[in-house]
């Protein structure tokens, strides 16, 4: 077979083939038309840009769950309720007065324990997990409910877990004006890091794009499609816990409704971040420019004297247009 | 080749049921490969063609009945068992994952690592190498290993899982519906990549409905009908007219 080796392709095409192309694209016009419209350039300055960035690590945390999951065509709509149940576990054993660690431990694996519920729901009965935690979010908010009490946590005190978690950068703040960024950020940078590695540098990476892309050839070629599907919920549950040890860790108050949303706000920021809704593509650090698109809108919305409500709506149509942009550039690569 | 005048079959499936629920999909079905031996399985839809190749690859478990490889009794609960017999399939549909790379399809669930201590992370420069040096040896050239297969025609994906199995030391290959979606052209191609795998020794099923692309590489016909064997036939024994009758029924034995 007498094929000529073509040479290889130009380098704008092979960065449209990227997964993280068409987020990068969005972030860079959000950037230049919030640069432009938000008003006495107060767009890109160091105060503007550290609340964008700390607005956007809990979101981001839970945002790498949900983007593995929906590469390996699953859905989990309960991790914002396992953000409620993770800062809960962890903010009533450092309040009264358990082990740091022990808090920390709890708020994690209990919230993994649940992913891994969901996912052998999912697997045993068949039903999409979309159904399946729509089911268990309610289930899971209520049980926090009926073993709380109901009640709200709140503190004032201190703890150095809390600054681990998610304190301010004090040194840095001092160093460079207006720098007001958190612990947190280290905290999302170190899972962006460690799950794309994961995900495009391993055999479990492999297999979970395998699972989502074409479950029957990954079967064929000896995958265990469900043992990847069911880790996936695992993580989406561990990292949904993290996030809520980090929110406790911030505001130190925790309600039942905490974090109530926040798994479709992390479906959002995986779309526009180039992951597809049908599985089989995304990327971890796509999902980071996701999230940072988000917080973004959000911040400029309300830096252009929009009233704050209107950010829903601009929200709603970033999703749409970065849907359709990346749907679109694919197809063009 | 060591097998040259070994005349135990590759494979020998013995009086093989499958039932899903009350359907019986397979009645008692003997089936036979030799070595070096192309065989053409045809039947019409739902004949159970795909069901008996499933029970063979360890898809679906046969309800009863035994399967012997070289002539010793095995069993195959799982792919991954048939895979380590030396049972590869390339399925239509079920091959490759299209968004994928060639070099990433070619090693799905063999993929090649390095490791440090307990972290161990794919090679990829080197599952991109081999990929384009397997392929290469068998006639195929691809333009770069980490094309997406999304991107390939139907040809070339069937000639990427087959220089997959081949590569991986299949004993047998089979290959469901190969020809089905694929110009004249590009059919060609597949019939050719199937003549140079016997000739590298391998045994190969040809799963099809279309008795024209089979004819022309097949050495015996085994057809299958309602889920019960009609009967095995020699090239020689048999037209494409024939052939085409006994798969509809106009035709017994």
């Amino acid at each position: 077979m007498t094929k000529a080796t073509a040479k290889s392709k130009p380098a704008p095409r092979r960065f449209l083939e990227s997964p993280i192309a068409g987020p990068l694209i969005t972030l860079v016009a959000v950037t230049i038309f919030l640069t432009i419209f938000v008003p006495n350039n107060t767009f890109l300055t160091m105060r503007t840009m550290s609340g964008i960035v700390n607005a956007a690590t809990l979101t981001g945390i839970v945002t790498i769950g949900i983007t593995l999951l929906m590469i390996c065509d699953e859905f989990d709509l309960s991790a914002g309720a396992l953000v409620a149940v993770g800062a809960f576990l962890y903010g009533g054993i450092t309040m009264n007065g358990g082990s740091p660690l022990l808090a920390v431990l709890a708020g994690l694996l209990v919230p993994g324990l649940l992913g891994a519920l969901n996912g052998f729901l999912r697997i045993r009965t068949g039903i999409p997990s979309f159904i399946v935690t729509l089911g268990t979010q309610a289930i899971y908010r209520a049980a926090l409910y009926v073993l709380s009490g109901g009640i709200m946590l709140q503190t004032v005190t201190e703890l150095p877990v809390y600054k681990v978690f998610n304190g301010r950068l004090v040194g840095l703040a001092n160093a460079i004006p207006d720098a007001n960024f958190r612990t947190s950020l280290f905290w999302l940078l170190g899972m962006v890091v460690l799950f794309q590695f994961i995900l495009v540098r391993t055999r479990f990476g492999n297999h979970i794009f395998a699972a989502g892309g074409n479950p029957g050839a990954a079967k064929a070629t000896g995958v265990n499609v469900n043992r990847i599907k069911l880790m996936g919920f695992i993580i989406s549950g561990l990292l949904a816990g993290l996030a809520g040890v980090m929110l406790f860790s911030q505001y130190k108050t925790a309600r039942i409704a905490t974090a109530t949303g926040e798994e479709l706000n992390a479906i959002a920021a995986a779309v526009v971040g180039g992951t597809l809704l049908t599985g089989g593509s995304g990327s971890v650090v796509g999902a980071l420019l996701g999230v940072l698109i988000i917080s973004m809108l959000r911040t400029g919305v309300v830096l252009m004297g929009l009233p704050s409500d209107n950010f829903v709506a601009v929200v709603g149509v970033t999703i749409v247009l970065a849907a359709v942009f990346n749907y679109w550039i694919r197809r063009k690569a | 080749m060591s097998n040259s005048g070994n005349d135990t079959p590759v494979v020998r499936m013995e009086s093989i049921v499958r039932r899903f629920g009350t359907i019986t999909a397979l009645n008692n079905v003997n089936f036979v490969v030799n070595q070096r031996e192309v065989v053409g399985l045809l039947g019409d839809n739902g004949a159970g063609k795909s069901t008996l190749i499933k029970v063979l690859t360890g898809v679906y478990p046969p309800t009863s009945g035994k399967i012997y490889m070289d002539g010793k009794l095995v069993e195959i609960p799982t792919p991954r068992e048939a895979r380590a017999l030396g049972i590869e399939t390339c399925y239509q549909d079920l091959a490759l994952v299209p968004l994928m790379s060639i070099s990433r399809n070619f090693f799905l669930g063999r993929e090649l690592t390095r490791s440090l201590g307990p972290i161990k992370w794919l090679n990829i420069p080197e599952m991109d190498a081999q990929a384009r040096e397997a392929l290469k040896d068998i006639g195929i050239h691809i333009r770069s290993p980490r094309e997406k297969v999304g991107r390939l025609s139907g040809g070339e994906r069937q000639s990427i899982a087959i220089g997959r199995a081949r590569h991986f030391g299949a004993r047998l290959l089979i290959l469901d519906e190969p020809t089905s979606a694929l110009s004249v052209g590009e059919t060609h191609k597949v019939l050719t990549y199937t003549l140079n795998a016997k000739e590298r020794g391998l045994s190969v099923i040809f799963i099809t409905h279309n008795v024209g692309h089979v004819y022309q590489v097949a050495d015996r016909f085994v057809i299958i009908r309602r889920g019960e064997l009609v009967g095995s036939y020699a090239k020689d024994e048999v037209s494409e007219k024939d052939i085409a009758d006994l798969i509809t029924g106009e035709r017994e034995k």
